[in-house]
């Protein structure tokens, strides 16, 4: 967002002083921060100044929205805050998606904006807005800079708040007369320690002893895996105990595909063989996970035979929504490792689960010429192999990625989970590919999703971000016209795109290589095309409009209810 | 039935907008509400009744707990979730 030019304030420093827009770079320096994506403007125009100088660089986004997800996508990978940076109103609240995309996904996100300068706040003023106010319900914390001299503070408690414990977004407001006034120089805060893990040994002692009681028992695995880097942690209890596991969206890749008693997804699309295990086991043991609706189903059908051991370090997530029976509010990493309970003898069980598995899995051979999209998924994650990870947007393909790709780790499946936002896909995946140069990063995305954030194809082409894009075109809202064809009485409403632009050409025109496939044997050479191109690529990947995703457990039912089609 | 929470709640900007967000965005009426300076920081007193009956006021007052600058202080019994009361399901 721009404004006039005579507007511009002018820097307040002297040599013994320094300005808040020089200290709010020299506090992300002290942070670590290697990256900041932004997008310049009036009331942030001190800052952009500053920037000039800064150690870390700064990606110009063409949308403030792509700026939050890049920086959302980067911290996924990182496990660092990602930091965004916008101008006041509309920069601002183009940032709220991203925001509440980070604090649904408990993501650690640093979005800082400018504002109108302090005497103008609450008078309406020109690109005046209350993001603070605007915010509040999808920050876990945010603050408004009176004083320029507290920058140094606030920043260090910033990045603090966002990146321990459950981690989530958090806004600092930049009023422009702070940005600009001079104060003497300070030191800098150090950052603030995270308190000790508290653990109960009580709770730990009755955890052990349900789980080598349990017949039936079950590894919930979410997103907290990943937040909490236990992944490997996850597979050493999974592998000391021998219980067969499910994962929640979030959780996929804390177990590869390949390990014997992992069932899968469960939920709305989750994996057959997963959603029975939940119905038939006597003993959930969750980690880091919130019994989020797309994954339970009618929560008062889900698990029902089941106690349950609750494990995350969000003790407001302890009973919301489903009672534990033993509850351990702490980090899993801590929480597993001081966990070594008898081995349950379950031998009957997990063969049931991993004959389940089997006998469910999913087929490839679906009849016809046209690109079955969940083969050419699955066939892309093998061929990119462990340095694989997905970038996906909202929609069809979005399951269609969750139920077919493998993940080597949770870090390699990207996807906005929690809020659902399209347009996710392809600065989520300029995030990830900065944050790891050396992966293929891959965006999945809709050609409805695809449109919502279209105009980063330019930032791709500006930095040269040898990022590949899978576009599947089925000229439709999927997703929205498979629940109209299901649920709707097939009464098809506003979900039609067959008069989508030709997206090679539109990427060819951002300067970006692009190529069409729309035949089932063209599959693998596209594929190879796409992993091999030096820069960034998009594949254009035509498919049948028809196409459905299937398991499909229909809202409100339990996911007992399975409804299952032809692929 | 109505719960009354006593927070201790700091003066950093927007504090009491968000407890009160929080509380009515979470599912729960308040039905009475008193907030005083105590130097240091605000005491809010506030008592709240859920909008059905799947709202737990222990769960609410957990996620009080965890904003920052915000301390519940009573129910003073409340705060060992290891030992989670239950909620209705």
């Amino acid at each position: 967002m721009t404004t006039a030019a005579s507007t511009l304030p002018k820097q307040n420093a002297t040599p013994a002083t320094v300005t808040g827009a020089r200290l709010v770079v020299e506090a992300l320096e002290r942070q670590g921060v290697e990256l900041v994506f932004g997008y310049p403007g009036g009331a942030i125009m001190p800052v952009y100044d500053a920037l000039t100088s800064a150690r870390f660089k700064h990606i110009l986004v063409r949308h403030e929205q792509g700026a939050a997800f890049a920086a959302d996508a980067y911290a996924r990978v990182t496990g660092k805050a990602g930091v965004c940076l916008a101008t006041s109103g509309p920069g601002a609240t183009n940032l709220v998606t991203g925001i509440a995309n980070a604090m649904m996904d408990s993501v650690p996100l640093v979005a800082i904006t400018g504002n109108v300068a302090s005497p103008l706040m609450g008078t309406d003023a020109f690109q005046e807005i209350d993001i603070l106010g605007v915010t509040l319900p999808i920050v876990k914390h945010s603050w408004i800079v009176r004083d320029a001299a507290d920058i140094p503070a606030v920043f260090a408690e910033a990045f603090h708040v966002a990146q321990s414990g459950r981690p989530g977004p958090v806004l600092i407001d930049l009023p422009k007369d702070v940005q600009v006034a001079a104060v003497a120089a300070a030191g800098f805060p150090p950052s603030p320690k995270e308190p000790a893990q508290r653990l109960d040994p009580a709770q730990l002692r009755r955890a052990e002893s349900a789980i080598s009681a349990a017949q039936r028992p079950l590894l919930y695995i979410g997103g907290g895996v990943r937040i909490a880097n236990a992944t490997q942690d996850v597979r050493a209890f999974a592998r000391a105990t021998g219980i067969p596991a499910v994962c929640t969206l979030q959780g996929l890749g804390a177990l590869p595909p390949e390990w014997p008693g992992n069932l899968g997804m469960i939920g709305m699309h989750g994996l057959r063989a997963a959603n029975e295990a939940v119905q038939q086991t006597d003993l959930l043991i969750v980690l880091g996970a919130r019994f989020d609706d797309r994954a339970t189903g009618q929560l008062a059908k889900f698990a029902p035979h089941a106690r349950v051991i609750h494990i995350d370090i969000d003790a407001a997530e302890i009973s919301k929504l489903r009672d534990a029976q033993i509850a351990i509010t702490s980090d899993l990493r801590s929480a597993l490792r001081a966990l070594s309970p008898r081995p349950p003898k379950i031998d009957a069980w997990r063969e049931q689960c991993i004959h389940a598995a089997a006998q469910h899995a999913f087929r490839y051979d679906a009849p016809g010429e046209d690109i079955y999209a969940p083969a050419l998924l699955k066939e892309l994650s093998e061929r990119a192999g462990d340095s694989f990870i997905a970038a996906c947007d909202v929609g069809q393909h979005q399951m269609w990625v969750a139920q077919h790709c493998r993940f080597s780790t949770p870090h390699a499946h990207i996807t906005s989970g929690g809020l659902g936002a399209m347009g996710y896909g392809l600065p989520a995946g300029i995030g990830a590919k900065l944050a790891q140069p050396d992966a293929d990063v891959v965006v999945v995305s809709g050609d409805g999703s695809f449109f919502m954030n279209i105009q980063e194809l330019a930032t791709l082409k500006r930095y040269d971000i040898p990022l590949k894009i899978v576009l599947l075109d089925n000229s439709s809202l999927g997703l929205v016209r498979q629940w109209q064809e299901l649920f709707f009485d097939e009464n098809y409403s506003e979900i039609d795109l067959s008069d989508n632009p030709d997206f090679v050409t539109v990427a060819r025109a951002f300067g970006i290589d692009a190529f069409r496939i729309s035949k089932r044997e063209d599959v693998s050479a596209g594929i190879e095309r796409l992993l091999a191109a030096a820069g960034p690529c998009l594949a254009h990947v035509v498919i049948d409009p028809r196409s459905n995703v299937w398991p499909l457990v229909p809202p409100g039912k339990s996911n007992s209810d399975m409804m299952h089609g032809d692929p | 039935m109505t719960s009354p929470i006593l927070i201790q709640l700091d003066h950093s900007e927007g504090s009491l907008q968000r407890l009160i967000g929080l509380i009515e965005r979470r599912g729960f009426h308040i039905d009475q509400l008193a907030v005083s300076n105590a130097g240091t920081h605000r005491e809010v007193r506030v008592t709240v009744r859920g909008r059905d009956d799947g709202r737990c006021a222990e769960v609410l007052g957990r996620q009080i707990d965890r904003m920052i600058g915000a301390r519940r202080v009573a129910p003073a019994s409340s705060p060992h979730v290891e030992e989670a009361v239950p909620c209705p399901a």
